[in-house]
């Protein structure tokens, strides 16, 4: 009995979630439409675009969770739905800062020099 | 060797100096290599994998964030170090805290520099840790007196305390922080103690004085006038940061080599 339902992550103020790849699945899709929106050169997409479409990879191709977590690799899969979730977040507020764009201002001279 | 021990991502204006910079740690890793071969357990041993993942990992967020990262350093004690422009402060920490392959999610320090000599005298540093990579990452930018900074305190709730000691030692003012007053310092206390223009004796001292049955404050008087002390160190101070003098010349010629990559 035990072990068939997960009753806890172990973590503080992080929920079993029961469905976690339709929770995926919703995030994963979201991320990449909200990266469609950035122009196709600029590098937070390029590299956000292949991490976030390989993990949604396996998402589809694997039914199992802990299987799943162990081809993630990157904690429970709880865990995982809150880095999409914080990605996502990311991901728009990216677009608003655009950050892709060439430097701003120059340090000034001497700046980054140390010792003075 | 030096390439790989020192990536500077994006060289500026201090491109000379990052040859100067390399130059001499490069000398400093001559130095480890030859106390290495007589196996001196007291010298710190080179790891340059940690190096070499830190210095990637240093481009990748660079090449994410050109807008703002101004400069990215590997220091000799495998330490990633992010020089970014004072806008840059809410979206580089953000990026930081929010991107998967960062989780740079714990604020450990943020505090100031004062060097008077610079256009900018401040620089205010920011200490991350990521627990998932189990990485550090400390992040520089740099305001005057004037300029107030954007606050962390909207990314990092640890940042609330921190600031306002950093606005109570050194008065650099944050922008947009919920609760900005002092917190160090005495009630009523005048001046920011940090700062290098800041008198060891401070400006005013306190006594009980009989007659008003208070404590009352009055300037400093010093019994002894204002002496120039000698305090050049007859010791080296950076060694790490030691600028090679004869050889400036011969690498200003070879600047443009360790620049393609």
């Amino acid at each position: 009995m035990a072990g068939l339902l997960k009753k806890t992550t172990g973590l503080v103020g992080l929920a079993v979630s029961h469905n976690p790849h339709e929770r995926l699945r919703i995030l994963y899709s979201k991320i990449l439409a909200s990266l469609q929106t950035m122009p196709q050169d600029a590098a937070y997409r390029k590299y956000t675009e292949q991490l976030v479409s390989e993990r949604f990879n396996h998402v589809k191709t694997e039914p199992d969770v802990e299987k799943l977590e162990q081809k993630i690799n990157c904690g429970q899969i709880e865990e995982v739905i809150f880095q999409a979730e914080c990605e996502l977040a990311l991901s728009r507020k990216m677009s608003e800062w655009k950050p892709w764009e060439p430097l701003i201002e120059e340090p000034p001279p001497n700046q980054w020099k140390w010792p003075i | 060797m030096a390439a790989s021990l020192v990536r500077f991502v994006r060289g500026g204006l201090g491109r000379s100096f990052n040859i100067a910079r390399t130059s001499c740690l490069l000398q400093q890793q001559t130095r480890l290599q030859s106390s290495t071969t007589e196996s001196r357990p007291t010298v710190r041993p080179k790891d340059a994998v940690t190096h070499n993942q830190l210095a990637a990992f240093g481009e990748y967020v660079a090449e994410m964030m050109p807008k703002y990262i101004q400069q990215v350093q590997v220091t000799c004690y495998n330490e990633l170090e992010v020089m970014i422009h004072p806008d840059g402060v809410i979206p580089v920490l953000t990026f930081l805290r929010d991107h998967t392959n960062a989780q740079f999610r714990n604020m450990i320090d943020l505090t100031a520099v004062d060097i008077p000599t610079r256009q900018n005298r401040f620089e205010i540093v920011y200490n991350l840790l990521s627990l998932r990579y189990n990485s550090r990452i400390r992040i520089k930018t740099y305001t005057d007196e004037l300029t107030p900074v954007d606050s962390a305190v909207p990314v990092h709730m640890a940042a609330n305390w921190y600031e306002r000691e950093v606005w109570d030692m050194f008065g650099v003012f944050f922008a947009n922080h919920p609760d900005l007053r002092r917190i160090l310092t005495d009630y009523g206390f005048e001046g920011h103690p940090f700062r290098k223009d800041f008198p060891l004796s401070g400006y005013v001292e306190v006594r009980y004085d009989d007659e008003l049955k208070r404590v009352v404050a009055e300037p400093v008087e010093l019994s002894q006038e204002f002496r120039k002390f000698d305090l050049n160190t007859p010791w080296e101070v950076f060694p790490a940061y030691r600028e090679p003098k004869e050889a400036a010349p011969k690498l200003e010629a070879g600047d443009k080599a360790p620049e393609k990559k």
